[in-house]
């Protein structure tokens, strides 16, 4: 059976082509363009991971992680953030996120299913 | 008739007198001998009476007398004249040196039982010619004093009114003395509306300037001088004025009483300068506040810019590559040539908007390194071998020469890394055929790195060109899709941000090309 994985990204683009990346891969995959219809889906499917673009119209991606984490529902699911940011400081508001990972944007198609699946297994 | 008593008492007082008066005298028969010498004579003349009396008076003193001169009263004027006044007799005796006398003779006719006697006064003035002479020196010099006074006063006068700055001479009552030529000019004042004026008076009042009052009557009594005094005034006449006073007081030549020289100068147009001076730095001062806003607001525009274009262009490449990889199902070889191109036009446009935001975050001081400890030997052969498939491809001979004793560095890897990258891929770029190599040493508290190429080289005449950014050399080897013309640039500006140096050294077309920099073991930043 196949891993379901959520992608929250504002970006239909990159939403389009993690979803699709995902899929040959495996992956059952649910979609969401902002942080809260994200948690409620997480809510709801409790999927084997959460793929989460740091930077959200409603809120930091950080900030979304932090609920997550209290809900008890998705406080387990593992969290796997794209970000552009190869700074410190810009990775330093994920480090105290338990569970969480990170991978750079812009994603590189061949190795990001790969990716997403180590990190889980 | 005289009796013999009455001329024994006759010859005595006469004698007294001789002998009383302070001048030589001498008495001489008609034959010109020595009757009797007053006791000055001896003193002056030092000659003994015993060998003075009787003798011929040239041979007095060891014929020290026989004087030409004299010869010449006695015998030839006296005999016509019976008197001579004031002969002046210049000779040198050998006891008493050279002396100047004024001779004084009468001749009397029976006297004292003679035919005939000489009278000769002998007056030493050797010693009031001396003080005469001493007069005259005396007299002449102050001439020459006087003289030079005057000049000295001509010279002041000619100063006064030869230089720029009003100069006014004021007495001890702060009367006006003189007046420079230009203290008129400057302050529209007349001569005689001036001099002997009370200073406050000057110009209708004009001059009653407390500040100036508090100067000349409280300053100057107690230090002499004062210096660079501002004094600002508004004169009805010529307007508000801003002057700087110098006085000094002085002791008159003559001693006779003190006087005040002021010397005003008007720095009016000075000040104005100088403030419009400051007005212009403060303004400079903003418009590089200005400028350097604006230079970090093009920064952050061309960082927001980079970002906003990389986003689609992210998914532009995304999507491609997807195609290409035929995840989706086989392309035709139409497809497949044109997602090819899409592709590498995509990583190219991705390549210098990179860069740019680099260029742009260095140059706004935001280019951030992350320093540690890094093994430079083992990036060296990892970076050349990123290359080795373009140096295949070319059947390039690529030659490495890194010093197995290269120690680590204190540097940001991924910027070394892209350092390298650019000059090695430069120099596989610009090298038809032949070598490209690579040299790595330490070079005291540095290591050196050069990567050199025997290719295109660089013409003198585009040297200063190749770090100007987006200036490649027009060859039909290099293609716009090779590179983007940041490379260079940015490679110097990494090494620059790592205290080190950048050089690129080409003799010239097809004379190949190397780029030697310098990277320091510890940063200086880390301290």
């Amino acid at each position: 059976m196949g891993k379901k994985a959520l992608v929250i990204d504002d970006n239909k683009n990159n939403l389009m082509l993690e979803k699709d990346l995902l899929e040959v891969a495996g992956f059952e995959v649910f979609e969401a363009e902002n942080a809260s219809s994200g948690i409620v889906i997480a809510r709801m499917e409790k999927p084997d991971v959460i793929i989460m673009d740091v930077r959200l119209p409603d809120m930091r991606g950080s900030e979304a992680a932090r609920i997550l984490r209290q809900d008890r529902e998705t406080s387990d699911i593992p969290i796997i953030f794209v970000t552009a940011s190869v700074f410190p400081e810009g990775k330093e508001e994920l480090k105290d996120i338990a569970n969480s990972g990170f991978i750079g944007k812009p994603i590189n198609t061949r190795t990001f299913a790969k990716e997403v699946r180590e990190y889980i297994e | 008739m005289v009796s013999k008593e009455s001329t024994t008492n006759v010859q005595e007082y006469a004698e007294s007198i001789i002998d009383t008066i302070r001048e030589p005298l001498i008495v001489l028969d008609q034959d010109l001998r020595v009757l009797s010498v007053s006791r000055s004579f001896y003193e002056v003349f030092k000659v003994k009476p015993e060998e003075t009396v009787g003798q011929l008076i040239y041979d007095l003193g060891n014929k020290q007398w026989d004087i030409l001169k004299l010869r010449e009263l006695l015998e030839t004027i006296l005999p016509q004249e019976a008197t001579f006044d004031d002969y002046e007799v210049e000779h040198d005796f050998a006891t008493i040196g050279k002396r100047i006398m004024l001779l004084n003779a009468r001749q009397i006719k029976r006297v004292l039982g003679k035919e005939r006697i000489i009278l000769l006064a002998i007056e030493d003035i050797t010693e009031r010619r001396e003080i005469e002479a001493g007069f005259e020196k005396t007299r002449k010099e102050l001439e020459i004093i006087k003289k030079s006074a005057d000049e000295a006063i001509e010279f002041a006068e000619s100063v006064i009114n030869t230089i720029r700055e009003p100069l006014i001479s004021l007495d001890q009552d702060l009367r006006v003395v003189s007046v420079s030529r230009s203290f008129y000019e400057v302050f529209k004042v007349k001569p005689e509306e001036t001099v002997g004026q009370l200073i406050y008076d000057l110009g209708n009042k004009q001059w009653d300037i407390p500040q100036l009052r508090d100067l000349l009557e409280t300053v100057l009594p107690q230090k002499t001088t004062f210096d660079n005094y501002e004094v600002v005034h508004n004169f009805t006449t010529i307007g508000r004025r801003v002057m700087l006073l110098n006085a000094r007081q002085i002791e008159s030549l003559s001693g006779r009483e003190r006087f005040i020289l002021l010397a005003i100068e008007d720095i009016t147009e000075r000040k104005e300068i100088e403030d419009g001076l400051e007005k212009a730095h403060k303004e400079l001062e903003v418009l590089a506040a200005e400028l350097e806003r604006t230079a970090r607001a093009k920064s952050e525009f061309l960082a927001n810019m980079s970002h906003e274009l990389r986003t689609p262009l992210n998914s532009i490449n995304g999507f491609s590559e997807v195609l290409y990889d035929e995840t989706f199902g086989k392309l035709n070889e139409k497809q497949k040539k044109y997602v090819t191109n899409v592709l590498t036009s995509g990583k190219h446009l991705l390549l210098l908007i990179n860069q740019i935001l680099d260029m742009a975050k260095v140059e706004a001081g935001k280019m951030k390194l992350s320093l540690a400890f890094i093994p430079i030997k083992n990036i060296l052969y990892e970076i050349s071998l990123l290359v080795e498939d373009m140096v295949g491809k070319k059947q390039l001979d690529m030659q490495l020469e890194i010093d197995e004793d290269l120690p680590e560095i204190e540097a940001d890897e991924l910027k070394i890394k892209e350092i390298l990258y650019n000059l090695l891929s430069n120099a596989v770029k610009f090298t038809p055929v032949g070598k490209i190599g690579m040299r790595a040493k330490r070079k005291g508290s540095s290591i050196e790195i050069v990567v050199w190429d025997r290719g295109i080289g660089i013409a003198k005449e585009n040297m200063g060109k190749i770090f100007e950014g987006f200036f490649r050399v027009d060859t039909p080897y290099s293609r716009v899709t090779e590179g983007t013309g940041l490379g260079l640039p940015l490679s110097r500006k990494l090494v620059e941000l790592h205290g080190g140096e950048l050089f690129v050294e080409s003799d010239g077309l097809n004379k190949g090309t190397a780029v030697r920099f310098s990277l320091p073991i510890l940063s200086r930043k880390a301290v």
